[in-house]
């Protein structure tokens, strides 16, 4: 057993397209990153997504959409999570998402939004940094 | 500061709002500190405990998931009122340490049914306390109120084997296409199944691998009974099921042939995604619990002890660890070893005494823990 133990994630797609492969890609990094990333595959509700990371514990959400529906279900997901009293959960997102959206997402409680063609290494340290931070407070 | 387990033992147990995030994160410290296992049993005597823990266990791609998502949804129509819970192993990396654990996608239509509470583990390699740290997610399930917790674990390495032996109750399921189902037999998964499901039976190979399974439990059956009786008796071997009833989805014999260990184990023919045969299995699977919960119930005594003599190796391991370092640490302590200036024997002496006076030196301030 490693010393460092890295953190538990979880990778959900919410909404309706099926554009999978950036999700899991991401999931895939993550792994091999050294995460342990479970993975609830595609158009799932944001309860689903909520109700299954209170279940596995995990340090943060991440969220891929390519539907255009982020504006909605990112912020819904953030709002269940106060709901069930879990709004420690980090909730980040990705996918085709505006440039100017993002702040406004941020400005909801996304912690950070991951645009098409950012490099791996940057998804894996502002993740690290956002957990980090978390265990500091 | 965390949170004691007491406290989250007490929360779990209500049914307030953070009954379930406590009950998670309980299981958090299970698999993460499995020594710990030997708290949470001393504080669950009086607990809840599941009626059965099933394992299902096979090779990879045969339909654990599907079959577990679907035996779930069956307990659920049958029993409304009871939460079920599912424990669903993937392996971690034993290069990077990571996992990616894809059990869910099968399972999602459970998600938000308050009545199933689902915790994926990684397996986080030999070494992980994995076996001893379901025990505990077990344990947790009980307390909520889960009546079944199924323990799903792919069924290659030891101690995804392990897991699934812990359980009271082993299914193991192959499906046709897979070279290397057979493989899996002779790898000793055979001797762990109480009962066998061949799923994907819809698949061209179903009932040719039916046929070979069949023929490999009779001859290990045959096997154990030889050796279990003096050479003159072959009382037995006359009751041995010569001709299978090919083609049934379940052959439970109605008289309650399979009443001890030395029974033959069941094999089920099932298309898991199709929900076709399950149902039978669900109700085979309800009739051995019927049967022989009160035996588990027993057991269960004697394997809280097993567990806690477990969690004193593990802790044993963890500290000793500490002391002599983790994998690539400094080589100051073991290259004596290795240019003979220490003996094996003296380096461990030295080791365990040190790890001793360090646990004392922790236990003098309190402050630090």
């Amino acid at each position: 057993m490693s010393a460092v133990r890295k953190a538990r994630l979880l990778i959900g797609k919410p909404g309706l397209d099926g554009h999978d492969r950036g999700a899991k890609y991401v999931a895939h990094v993550l792994r091999d990153a050294g995460f342990e990333v479970i993975y609830t595959g595609i158009r799932r509700s944001p309860e689903q997504i909520v109700d299954a990371a209170i279940q596995e514990d995990v340090a943060a959400i991440g969220l891929s959409l390519l539907s255009g529906a982020h504006n909605v279900l990112f912020p819904r997901v953030v709002e269940l999570l106060r709901e069930r009293q879990a709004e420690d959960i980090v909730v980040f997102g990705g996918g085709t998402i505006p440039p100017k959206d993002v702040p406004k997402l941020k400005a909801l409680g996304v912690a950070a939004v991951f645009t098409p063609g950012t490099p791996a290494r940057e998804i894996v340290e502002t993740i690290d940094g956002l957990l980090g931070a978390r265990q500091a407070v | 500061m965390e949170r004691s387990l007491v406290q989250l033992v007490c929360d779990a147990k209500c049914d307030g709002p953070q009954s379930l995030r406590s009950a998670a994160r309980l299981m958090s410290i299970m698999t993460d500190q499995p020594q710990r296992l030997a708290e949470l049993l001393a504080n669950s005597r009086d607990w809840p405990q599941p009626r059965l823990v099933l394992g299902i266990t096979g090779a990879p791609g045969s339909g654990k998931s599907t079959l577990t998502d679907h035996l779930a949804t069956e307990f659920r129509k049958r029993h409304p009122q009871q939460r079920l819970g599912i424990v669903a192993v993937d392996p971690s990396s034993p290069f990077t340490g990571g996992a990616l654990l894809g059990d869910r996608v099968r399972m999602m239509r459970h998600a938000t049914d308050p009545g199933v509470f689902i915790r994926s583990l990684a397996s986080r390699g030999r070494l992980g306390g994995l076996a001893l740290g379901a025990k505990g997610v077990v344990r947790v399930m009980g307390l909520i109120g889960c009546d079944v917790v199924i323990v799903e674990t792919v069924g290659v390495g030891q101690s995804e084997v392990e897991i699934a032996q812990s359980a009271d109750f082993v299914m193991v399921v192959l499906a046709p296409g897979h070279g290397d189902s057979v493989q899996m037999l002779k790898a000793g998964l055979m001797e762990a199944g109480d009962m066998f499901v061949v799923n994907k039976a819809d698949r061209p190979g179903a009932a040719q691998l039916h046929q070979q399974l069949l023929s490999a439990l009779q001859t290990s059956w045959m096997a154990r009974l030889d050796l279990a009786h003096p050479a003159s008796d072959d009382v037995h071997r006359a009751a041995l099921p010569s001709q299978h009833p090919h083609g049934t989805k379940c052959d439970l014999p109605p008289d309650g042939r399979f009443e001890n260990d030395a029974d033959f184990p069941p094999i089920f023919l099932c298309s898991a995604s199709n929900h076709e045969g399950v149902r039978e299995l669900a109700d085979a699977i309800e009739a051995i619990t019927a049967r022989k919960a009160d035996d588990w119930r027993a057991g269960r005594h004697q394997q809280a002890l097993e567990e806690i003599r477990q969690a004193v190796l593990e802790e044993v391991r963890r500290r000793v660890s500490e002391v002599i370092g983790a994998n690539g640490a400094s080589a100051v302590r073991t290259l004596p070893v290795l240019t003979g200036e220490v003996s094996l024997k003296n380096l461990v002496d030295e080791v365990m005494q040190e790890s001793v006076s360090r646990a004392s030196r922790a236990d003098r301030q309190p402050g630090t823990q």
